[in-house]
C-alpha cells in the first residue's frame, strides 16, 4: 500500500473561512492509504513547504496532496517542493479546495464535507499517478521558409541573421512575390522595388540562406524541432550559374505567352527572366510553353547560347530537408477575373485589376511608367476606381474586407494624378478604412492636394459605349444617380488565399478558416503561430494585411522559431497516451479522432508518438476496449475519483 | 418537518474552460450551492459514457459535462467528439426512463465564472423535486 | 429469385479451385427446420448448404472466431475463407471492415439477396402454427408464405412470421460481395423505426418500468454478447467475467482492470451492462436481431440497439453499414451537429 500525505491549507482565511481544516485533515487521516494528514495557515510558506518536506522525509512518503488553492497557481511549487524531498512530481497532487469550494460556499458543514471529499479524489489520484519525467526531443535546428514574397524574406533574413540556416522555398521561378509587381508604396510613396530588391539580393548572398526557386513542398513530416520536408525541385532548364542574363535566347524563342508579371498587359517568350531584378538572377524555360523538349523541336535558345547554360536534360529533383520549425508565408491572390463579370473586368479591355494598374504606374512597367490605356494606348483623362470589388460581399463574393484596397485606392488615385495633371480620378466605396500610421492623413492628401473625388456608393453597371466605359452608380451621400464616361476603370479585386494554399495546408496539416486562410492559433493570442507546434504563420497567407503587418508578422513568426531552434532539446509533458496492445484491435477509431495525428496504426495496433500528442485523452473516451489511456488520468483513476466524490 | 433533499452531483470540467470558468467563479466569490463535486479531466472528449454510468451506479443524482465552447478547444476538436458522444448518452438515459434533467452538458469557458455559477444554481433547483436518484443507484 | 442450385455450383467451384479454404453457410439441422451453422472444406458437402427464410444466423460472428484461430496458427492458410451473407449480414461485415478488424482479401462473399421476403422470427412461427412443425416453408409472390405441416398447407401473411427487423429492413441485399444471387429487390418495408414508435410514446416512468422489468430479467449469460459480430473484444470493458489475463498481464495491467458492471444480475450492475452493450453499439449495431433471439429470457434487446440507430440517423445523418471506408459514428463529428440539449 501506497504511503499518502495529505496537507490542508488554511489560506488565511481563504479556506479556513469556510471549510473546518482540523476536520478535513482529520477525516483525511482515516482515508484508506494516509498515513500523514495535517493542516497549516499557509502551505506555500517555506514553513509550509518545509512541513511537506519533513512528512515526506520522516514518513517515508510515496506521494502528497496539497488540499489548496487552484492548481494553476501553486502545483508548480508544490511539485518543485515535492522533488527537493525525492519525490517525482506527479507524486504530488492539488486539491482545489479555495476557488472551487471556500470560495464559492458560506455553510462551514457542507463546505467541509465538499472539501473532503475533492481531497479524497485527489488522493484517489495520486496513488495511482506514475512516475514520469518529460519527454525530451532533440530539436535540428534549420528553418523551413515556405513563400518567397515579402513575409517569406523578411522571416527568411531573421532567420539567418540570428545565425540559423534557412530553406527558402518559392515555386516560382523569382522571390519578390506580390510586392516586386508594385510600383510605390503608401503612405510615404516610396518605390517598391528600391526598398525591396536590396533585401532580394540578401537572401541570394547570404550564407545561411539555401534558396530553392520553382521548388514546391511535396510532403511535410514530422513534429516540432524534427520535420522532414520533401521538396520537388522543378528543372528550368537554364543553369543559373553559367547563364550571363545576355538576352539572346529570347531573341530567338518563337514563343510569345502572356507575360504574368504584368498580368497579362505584356508578353514574354517561352524562354524569359520574370523581371530584370529576379534573385536568382537567371533565364528560365516555360516548359509549358516551349514547343517541346521530348524529342526537341526547336532548341534554338540552345544554339545561340554562348556560355552554354541551356541544357534540356535537366530532371526534376525531389530534396528532402529536416528542419526544426516552419514559417509558411504563402502569400495572396487576387479575387477571379471570372468572378467579377459583373463589372466588366475579363470583357473591356481597359477595366483592370490594382495589380495591372500598379505595373501601369511601374517606371519598369509595359508603358516604362505612362499611364495609358491598354485598349489604344491613350492616356486616360477620367478614370473610376472601384472599392471592395468581391470584397465584403457575403452574398456574391468574400464577405471579408480586404483591409488594403482603401489605400491603394489612394495611392492609385495620387499617383494617377501625378502622371496626368488634368486627369480626374473618382473613386466609388463603401467607407474609408485608413488605420494605420499616416494612413488617414495619406487618404486626406489624395483628397485635398490631388482632388481625388471619392463617391460614397456601389456601382450597379458598367458597359462600353463609343470608346468609352459607361459607369452607372450611385452617391448616397448626395442621393444622386452618377454616370461617368470613364476612359478606364480599376478595381480593388479582394484578395484571396494564394492558389494551392488549401493543398499546402493539408500536406501541413494546418488548419484553414472559413475563407480559406490559414488558421493562426488563436485570434487574439497566438497569431502567428499556427495550431500545429513549430508552425508558423507570415503575411497574407493567415488574413489579408499590407506591407508592414506582413513584416511585422513575418519577424514575429521568426521569432517564434527561433524560440524552438535556440535550444538544443524540447521538452514534452508526459502525461501522454498509452496503449495496451493486447487490448488493441486496430479499429483506427482513436486515430481518426487525434487532433493531433499522433495516433497511427502498424501491424493491426495503434502506436503514439509521444511527441505529438498533447494527452487531451480524446482517444481514450472514443476507445471501445479501453486499450488507449492517459498516463495518470486513467479510467481506473477517473472511476476511484468519481466513487469518492459521492462519498463511497 | 424532513431535511431537505440535497442532490450530489459529479461535474467533469475540461481543465482549459469549466474548470478555469469555475475558479473564476471562486475568484469573484460568487456563491453557488456546495452539491457538485468536479473532477477535472484534460477534454470534454476525454468523458467516457462509462464515466457517466458508473456515476450514476455509485449513486450521483446528477452529472455534468462541461467543455470549452465550439471552436475553443484547447485540443482543437475534443469537444466536437465529446458534444455527439453526450449526444447519443443523453438520448440513451431519457429512452430507458432516467430522468433527463439528471444529466446535462454545458459549454462553460474560462471567463464565463458567472455562467458555471448559473448552470449549478439550476442544477440543483431542477434535481430537488425529483429526489434522490435510485433507478441507477446501486444497492450494495 | 436465389437458386439454391446456383449457390451449391459457385460454392462447389470456390472449394474445387482451392479458392477459399471452407464456407460458412447454412445446413438442415435436427430440430425441425431450424437450419444450423455449415462450415462446408469439401466440394462435395456442398450438397448440405440450404438457403430459405429459416437461415436467420448472422454467419459473420464465425469470421471473428476465424481471426482468433488463424492468429494463433503457426503457419496459417492465407486463403479467404468463403461465407454467405444476406443484407444485414453483410452490413455487418462492412463494419468489421470499416473496423479493420477483417481484412477484405481474407473473405469471399456470396451473398444472398432475401429480396421481398426475409428471415422468420421462430417464436411467432411457433405461436402462429400453435404447436404444430412446419415442414417445408415457401414466400409466394402475395407476400405470404406457405407453410407445411401435418396437417398440409397453410397460408400465412408474411407479416405474421417474418422477424421484425426484416419487416424494417433498409436493403435487404449485400451491399458488398463477391458474388450475389438472387436480385437487388428491396421489400416494401414498414417504416424504418416503426417498431420504436409503440415505446417511444410512453411516459418515462412507463419506459422506466418496462425496461427495469426487461433487464431485471437478465441473468447475464452473455449470449447477446458472445453471438453480437461487433462484439469482437477479447476482453469486454463492462464486466469483470471475460478479462483476459495472460501470463504476460503485468501487475499494473491487472491492477487497472476496472469492474464498471458487477458480476452480480442485479438492477444497477444489469443496467450498466447493457447501457454500455448499447452505447458501444451505437453506430456499429446493424440490426442482425442476433442478440434478441438467442436471449434466453427474451429481452427485446433490439429496442436499445435501434432507438440509437434511429438516433444516429436522425442527429447525424448516419447510417451504418454501407460504407467500410466511412469514419465510425463516434469517431467523426460535423459543425452542425446539434447542440441544442447543451447549456
Amino acid at each position: 500500500m501506497k504511503r499518502t500525505g495529505v496537507f490542508v491549507c488554511h489560506c488565511g482565511i481563504n479556506i479556513a473561512g469556510t471549510v473546518d481544516v482540523k476536520k478535513a485533515a482529520k477525516e483525511l487521516s482515516k482515508h484508506k492509504g494516509v498515513v500523514h494528514s495535517e493542516d497549516y495557515v499557509y502551505m506555500c510558506s517555506d514553513p509550509g513547504q518545509n512541513l511537506i518536506l519533513d512528512a515526506i522525509k520522516e514518513k517515508k512518503l510515496d506521494n502528497v496532496v496539497i488540499a489548496c488553492c487552484s492548481p494553476t497557481l501553486h502545483e508548480t511549487t508544490f511539485r518543485n517542493a515535492s522533488k527537493s524531498a525525492g519525490l517525482n512530481e506527479f507524486q504530488c497532487e492539488i486539491a482545489n479546495i479555495r476557488e472551487q469550494c471556500s470560495w464559492v460556499h458560506k455553510d462551514m458543514d457542507k463546505a467541509t464535507e465538499k472539501a473532503i471529499k475533492i481531497t479524497k479524489s485527489a488522493v484517489e489520484k495520486v496513488r495511482r499517478n506514475e512516475s514520469l519525467e518529460p519527454i525530451s526531443i532533440p530539436v535540428t535546428r534549420r528553418a523551413l521558409v515556405i513563400g518567397g514574397g515579402i513575409a517569406g524574406i523578411q522571416s527568411a533574413l531573421d532567420l539567418a541573421n540570428t545565425g540559423y540556416e534557412v530553406i527558402l522555398v518559392e515555386r516560382s521561378p523569382s522571390i519578390g512575390g506580390h510586392m516586386i509587381q508594385l510600383s510605390e508604396t503608401f503612405p510615404t510613396l516610396d518605390c517598391s522595388q528600391c526598398i525591396l530588391t536590396p533585401k532580394m539580393v540578401e537572401v541570394s548572398k547570404h550564407s545561411n540562406i539555401k534558396l530553392m526557386t520553382s521548388s514546391e513542398i511535396q510532403e511535410i513530416s514530422g513534429y516540432v524541432g524534427n520535420f522532414k520536408a520533401k521538396i520537388l525541385k522543378k528543372p528550368t532548364y537554364v543553369d543559373a550559374d553559367k547563364c550571363t542574363l545576355c538576352d539572346e535566347c529570347t531573341k530567338v524563342c518563337p514563343v510569345v505567352v502572356s507575360n504574368e508579371f504584368d498580368l497579362g498587359l505584356t508578353g514574354r517568350r517561352a524562354i524569359y527572366i520574370p523581371f530584370p531584378q529576379a534573385i536568382p538572377a537567371t533565364y528560365t524555360l516555360d516548359i509549358s510553353a516551349c514547343p517541346g523538349l521530348l524529342p526537341i523541336a526547336c532548341g534554338k535558345c540552345a544554339d545561340v547560347c554562348e556560355p552554354g547554360a541551356i541544357d534540356f536534360d535537366m530532371k526534376p529533383e525531389i530534396i528532402e530537408e529536416e528542419v526544426g520549425a516552419i514559417i509558411v508565408a504563402s502569400g495572396f491572390d487576387l479575387y477571379e477575373k471570372e468572378m467579377m463579370g459583373e463589372y466588366g473586368y475579363g470583357k473591356y479591355p481597359d477595366v483592370l485589376d490594382g495589380l495591372q494598374f500598379e505595373r501601369l504606374l511601374s517606371a519598369s512597367g509595359p508603358t516604362m511608367g505612362k499611364v495609358l490605356r491598354p485598349s489604344d494606348h491613350k492616356e486616360p483623362k477620367e478614370v473610376v476606381f472601384i472599392q471592395c470589388a468581391g470584397s465584403r460581399d457575403p452574398e456574391l463574393h468574400c464577405p471579408y474586407c480586404s483591409k488594403i484596397c482603401c489605400m491603394y485606392t489612394a495611392k492609385h488615385a495620387m499617383l494617377y494624378k501625378h502622371h496626368v495633371h488634368d486627369g480626374q480620378a473618382y473613386i466609388f466605396y463603401i467607407d474609408i478604412r485608413s488605420g494605420g500610421k499616416g494612413y488617414e492623413e495619406f487618404v486626406q492628401r489624395a483628397v485635398e492636394e490631388d482632388g481625388v473625388l471619392y463617391l460614397r456608393g456601389k456601382v450597379s453597371k458598367i458597359f462600353e459605349e463609343k470608346g468609352k466605359i459607361k459607369v452607372w452608380g450611385v452617391d448616397t451621400l448626395a442621393g444622386k444617380d452618377i454616370e461617368i464616361d470613364a476612359d478606364m476603370v480599376v478595381l480593388a479585386t479582394a484578395m484571396r488565399p494564394s492558389e494551392g494554399a488549401e493543398e499546402l495546408a493539408k500536406k501541413l496539416k494546418i488548419a484553414l478558416d472559413k475563407d480559406g486562410f490559414l488558421s493562426e492559433a488563436h485570434p487574439k493570442l497566438r497569431p502567428v503561430e499556427s495550431v500545429t507546434s513549430g508552425m508558423f504563420l507570415a503575411g497574407a497567407a493567415q488574413a489579408p494585411k499590407d506591407i508592414p503587418e506582413a513584416v511585422a508578422q513575418a519577424s514575429g513568426a521568426a521569432a517564434k522559431a527561433i524560440a524552438i531552434l535556440s535550444q538544443e532539446r524540447l521538452f514534452h509533458a508526459p502525461t501522454v497516451a498509452k496503449v495496451n496492445v493486447n487490448l488493441c484491435t486496430g479499429c483506427g477509431m482513436c486515430v481518426d479522432v487525434c487532433p493531433y495525428d499522433s495516433l497511427s496504426l502498424k501491424d493491426g495496433k495503434v502506436e503514439v508518438n509521444e511527441v505529438l500528442c498533447e494527452g487531451c485523452g480524446t482517444c481514450s473516451a472514443t476507445c471501445l476496449r479501453a486499450a488507449i489511456q492517459i498516463r495518470n488520468l486513467t479510467p481506473l483513476q477517473v472511476s476511484e475519483m468519481i466513487k469518492v466524490s459521492l462519498g463511497g | 418537518m424532513a431535511e431537505e433533499f440535497e442532490p450530489k452531483i459529479v461535474a467533469f470540467l475540461c481543465k482549459w474552460c469549466s474548470s478555469a470558468g469555475s475558479d473564476l467563479a471562486g475568484v469573484s466569490r460568487m456563491e453557488y450551492p456546495p452539491n457538485v463535486v468536479p473532477i477535472t479531466v484534460m477534454c470534454s472528449g476525454s468523458v467516457s459514457p462509462l464515466y457517466i454510468f458508473s456515476a450514476f451506479k455509485r449513486g450521483a443524482d446528477g452529472v455534468l459535462v462541461s467543455g470549452c465552447h465550439p471552436g475553443d478547444c484547447h485540443y482543437i476538436k475534443g469537444n466536437f467528439y465529446a458534444r455527439r458522444r453526450i449526444a447519443l448518452v443523453k438520448k440513451l438515459l431519457d429512452y430507458i426512463g432516467l430522468e433527463p434533467q439528471r444529466f446535462q452538458m454545458s459549454w462553460v469557458s474560462a471567463a464565463e465564472g458567472k455562467k458555471y455559477t448559473q448552470i449549478i444554481k439550476d442544477f440543483v433547483q431542477e434535481l430537488k423535486p425529483l429526489g434522490p436518484q435510485t433507478k441507477l443507484r446501486s444497492n450494495s | 429469385m436465389v437458386n439454391l442450385e446456383d449457390l451449391k455450383n459457385e460454392a462447389h467451384k470456390l472449394l474445387k479451385e482451392g479458392t477459399v479454404k471452407y464456407i460458412i453457410g447454412y445446413e438442415r439441422g435436427t430440430n425441425g427446420l431450424l437450419p444450423i451453422p455449415a462450415f462446408i472444406k469439401n466440394p462435395e458437402d456442398v450438397e448440405r448448404l440450404i438457403w430459405d427464410p429459416t437461415c436467420v444466423f448472422n454467419l459473420t460472428r464465425f469470421l471473428v472466431d476465424e481471426k482468433r484461430r488463424k492468429a494463433s496458427e503457426k503457419e496459417p492458410d492465407e486463403r479467404p475463407v468463403g461465407v454467405i451473407v444476406k443484407g444485414c449480414d453483410s452490413r455487418a461485415l462492412v463494419v468489421l471492415l470499416q473496423e479493420k478488424f477483417i481484412n477484405r482479401d481474407d473473405v469471399y462473399i456470396l451473398g444472398v439477396s432475401c429480396e421481398e421476403a426475409g428471415v422468420l422470427d421462430e417464436k411467432k412461427l411457433a405461436k402462429t402454427l400453435k404447436g404444430k412443425k412446419a415442414k417445408n416453408i415457401e414466400f409466394t409472390k402475395n407476400d405470404n408464405f406457405v407453410v407445411m405441416t401435418e396437417d398440409g398447407k397453410t397460408e400465412i401473411s408474411a407479416k405474421e412470421i417474418l422477424a421484425e427487423r426484416c419487416l424494417e429492413c433498409k436493403a435487404n441485399f449485400p451491399v458488398i460481395y463477391d458474388i450475389l444471387l438472387g436480385e437487388k429487390v428491396k421489400r416494401k418495408s414498414d417504416k424504418p423505426f416503426g417498431s420504436l414508435e409503440k415505446f417511444e410514446s410512453l411516459s418515462k416512468e412507463e419506459r422506466w418500468t418496462f425496461w427495469k422489468e426487461q433487464l431485471d430479467k437478465c441473468i447475464r449469460c452473455y449470449a447477446c454478447r458472445s453471438v453480437c459480430p461487433m462484439c469482437y473484444c477479447d476482453e469486454c470493458v463492462a464486466d469483470t467475467i471475460n478479462f483476459a489475463v495472460t501470463a504476460d498481464t503485468t501487475a499494473e495491467e491487472k491492477a487497472q482492470k476496472i469492474k464498471w458492471a458487477e458480476k452480480s444480475p442485479v438492477t444497477s450492475e444489469n443496467f450498466v451492462y447493457h447501457l454500455v452493450r448499447a452505447i458501444h453499439l451505437a453506430g456499429r449495431c446493424i440490426d442482425c436481431g442476433e442478440c434478441e433471439r438467442v436471449c434466453p429470457l427474451d429481452i427485446p434487446l433490439r429496442l436499445l440497439n435501434k432507438k440509437l440507430e434511429k438516433e444516429a440517423k436522425e442527429l447525424f445523418d448516419y447510417e451504418v453499414g454501407f460504407d467500410p471506408d466511412q469514419p465510425s459514428l463516434v469517431s467523426s463529428f460535423k459543425d452542425e451537429d446539434p447542440e441544442d440539449f447543451i447549456r
